[in-house]
């Protein structure tokens, strides 16, 4: 980066324009530019939150800490890292080693190819078939023992790196076409190596370094005079890219939870402004520039599989925009992929607080994208834990905009997140049917009933181990304790003979919830047990199954002979919605500020008692 | 700003420590942060600062105050 694109990011006002700025940056940042545009960062920022990485690698690392600490300031993190003894040091795979106690939120393993197996460091094309997949076994294998001594430890967060080659394929142009494709190899071991710490190692990621390579190029990624004289093998512009990258998957993990894309539709969804413009000549199709905000259409559909449900908010006629939803031949996002709308001539800002409520969702989870100076300086100041992305002014930028945003990565997939927009349609259909009973005349019972619903409780059940500590993670309202867990102390809780974890899913006529609710108790005696957490998904809030869940739960500890159960309520800015509940399902506050019942003297109610079909499944844990 | 004050500015920065501490005859081994990583991180800096290209060959010399001003003029830098 030349020093005159320094000097003007260096004036820039605000972090989020200096983040998006400096990653539409072209060219590397060196060591020096990166820490005076980290001092910007830090001096844009009111109290940066620490971000504690832990680096085991076999090459040079340490040179990495300049763009860590840009990529940090960049998200308002004040990252420091701790670089463990050079080698494969598995001695800090220990309970006091130097790495665990710097207590990481995130632990990058740095690789090399062949220290997974020595046979990787010389050509592999020449090996029989059967000796290479022998050989991906044992690299798999070797690289497990390795996963497994780390994830054995308090070490946070486990990210997995491969350095990529610095050669080209063995075959060269005609490596592709081979029955030894060498980048074949590697592409299964790579989903190999992710399938197993999907299925099997719990808050774990392989950060794939070959997508850094494809975005750079092989040339422009290494550097090797420094591979060469220093090991330390990346450009700047590679080190940048991998620190913002690590820092992303930091920001995710310590960041309240985006859930919601809300997008402005003029300059935004399509070029020009459809008011004045008209639905005939607003740029959205085959030609420049239609064709980039096509493909950024396009481009929102994958953050909706990532489980981000959108919302549209616009100043225009409600009518006018609705026309190009139904009709306009280029428009990819419709009705049905917006799980609200706000179209209309108020302040964005009151929008944002009434999608807010609408989605009973906090305004901290929305992501606001908008064109405008104007709007998007006014929700930076009146509704600052709304994160604002600016659309680019160049349409050619647009596609891309929303790539570098950190909050958009997601560390795990359930079938829920991809199925979201969709469920939050679903209720849409649940408020109005809701409606439409109220105006007969009918009650919240009639309503209840009429959605046929069927509660689905799983006990123990590890293979939901991800999405419960998602639930646990994300669900701010109806929170008892909000105690958050990562998948690995769920793991142990399902494991652990003393805890009980159930989940629920809901079904009704319009759809299933998926898992929305969970519950997790210690058994501290045979006739006593503590009641850790509920939470509940907000979107099933109003139905009743909050308290039959409990009521469920209740009845399996009542069967296993526990009398007394004691619960809390840890009040905290969002979780309200759950403050009477301990006291309406008949539990009695106690002198100690935490609540009880007496399963003798007030015992689980028949499962007839609620408007809902209850089915338990047990899972035996292995 | 003559050259001089330009590497020390840009050695302090690199390197985190007060430009008092560069002087005219000032060598690696009187700053314990210009070790081997620094020396690294001072090259790129070199590199970006003086808008050069030092070749792999050439890192080795590059290991004092006057060893740099003398390859800066080299490289035709003033």
């Amino acid at each position: 980066m030349t020093n005159t694109d320094l000097d003007k990011l260096l004036s820039t006002e605000n972090l989020a324009s200096l983040r998006q700025q400096t990653g539409r940056a072209v060219g590397g940042i060196n060591a020096a530019q990166a820490q005076r545009l980290t001092a910007h960062a830090k001096s844009l920022t009111v109290e940066a939150r620490p971000l504690n990485i832990g680096i085991v690698r076999t090459y040079t690392s340490d040179l990495l800490d300049p763009w860590f600490g840009l990529a940090g300031a960049l998200q308002g993190l004040d990252v420091r890292t701790y670089h463990a003894p050079y080698g494969l040091a598995l001695q800090e795979a220990h309970a006091n080693s130097g790495l665990v106690r710097h207590a990481p939120a995130i632990t990058l393993l740095m690789l090399r190819r062949e220290d997974l197996h020595p046979d990787l460091a010389r050509p592999i094309v020449g090996l029989p078939a059967e000796a290479r997949a022998l050989l991906r076994a044992q690299a798999l294998a070797r690289l497990k023992e390795v996963v497994c001594l780390f994830r054995a430890q308090k070490v946070g967060h486990l990210v997995l790196t491969l350095l990529p080659s610095l050669a080209e394929p063995a075959l060269g142009l005609y490596d592709s076409q081979s029955d030894a494709s060498e980048d074949a190899w590697w592409s299964e071991l790579k989903s190999d190596i992710g399938q197993w710490l999907r299925q099997g190692v719990p808050s774990s990621l392989f950060l794939d370094l070959d997508a850094d390579l494809q975005r750079i190029g092989r040339s422009g990624y290494f550097d090797r005079r420094f591979w060469y004289s220093a090991r330390f093998p990346f450009s700047p512009e590679a080190a940048r890219e991998l620190t913002r990258r690590v820092v992303a998957i930091g920001t995710v993990l310590t960041s309240p939870r985006a859930k919601v894309l809300v997008l402005d539709a003029d300059n935004t969804l399509w070029g020009g402004i459809l008011g004045e413009d008209g639905v005939d000549a607003i740029a959205l199709g085959p030609d420049y520039p239609g064709n980039a905000f096509v493909d950024f259409q396009r481009r929102i559909l994958d953050f909706m599989q990532r489980g981000f449900i959108l919302a549209l908010c616009s100043k225009n006629n409600f009518a006018d925009v609705d026309d190009v939803l139904r009709e306009h031949p280029h428009q990819i996002l419709r009705g049905e992929h917006f799980a609200a709308r706000r179209v209309n001539w108020l302040p964005k800002t009151d929008n944002l607080l009434s999608l807010a409520a609408e989605l009973n969702l906090g305004l901290d989870s929305f992501i606001f994208v908008d064109d405008s100076d104007h709007e998007c300086a006014a929700v930076r100041l009146r509704l600052p834990q709304v994160e604002v992305v600016q659309t680019p002014a160049r349409a050619v930028d647009i596609p891309t905009c929303l790539d570098q945003v950190a909050r958009l990565e997601i560390l795990s997939l359930t079938a829920e997140d991809s199925a979201k927009t969709e469920l939050y349609s679903q209720e849409r259909l649940r408020r109005d049917l809701s409606d439409d009973i109220g105006r007969g005349g009918g009650g919240v019972g009639e309503y209840l009933a009429s959605l046929k619903m069927k509660m689905r409780v799983h006990l123990n059940a590890e293979t939901h181990v991800s999405r419960l500590s998602q639930l646990t993670q994300k669900t701010n309202q109806f929170n008892l304790t909000t105690r958050r867990y990562d998948e690995h102390q769920i793991r142990e809780f399902v494991r652990h003979p003393e805890w009980i974890v159930a989940d629920f899913s809901l079904a009704d006529v319009f759809g299933d919830s998926g898992i929305v609710g969970v519950a997790l108790v210690e058994v501290l005696s045979p006739r006593q047990a503590r009641l850790d957490n509920l939470l509940m998904s907000c979107r099933v809030i109003g139905r009743d199954a909050e308290a039959a869940f409990l009521n469920v739960l209740l009845r399996q500890l009542a069967e296993r002979g526990i009398e007394d159960v004691v619960a809390e309520y840890l009040p905290t800015a969002k979780n309200d919605p759950v403050k009477s509940f301990l006291t309406d399902q008949q539990f009695d506050p106690t002198a100690d500020g935490r609540f009880r019942r007496n399963l003798l003297v007030c015992p689980p109610r028949p499962e007839a008692a609620f408007p809902i079909a209850i089915d338990i499944a047990a899972e035996v844990a292995v | 700003m003559s050259l001089f004050a330009k590497l020390q500015e840009v050695i302090a920065t690199t390197l985190k420590v007060p430009p008092a501490k560069i002087g005219q005859t000032t060598r690696n081994e009187d700053l314990a942060a210009w070790d081997s990583l620094g020396q690294v991180n001072l090259i790129m800096a070199l590199e970006q600062g003086f808008d050069i290209y030092i070749e792999v060959e050439e890192f080795g010399a590059l290991i004092s105050v006057p060893a740099i001003l003398e390859f800066l003029k080299t490289k035709g830098v003033s």
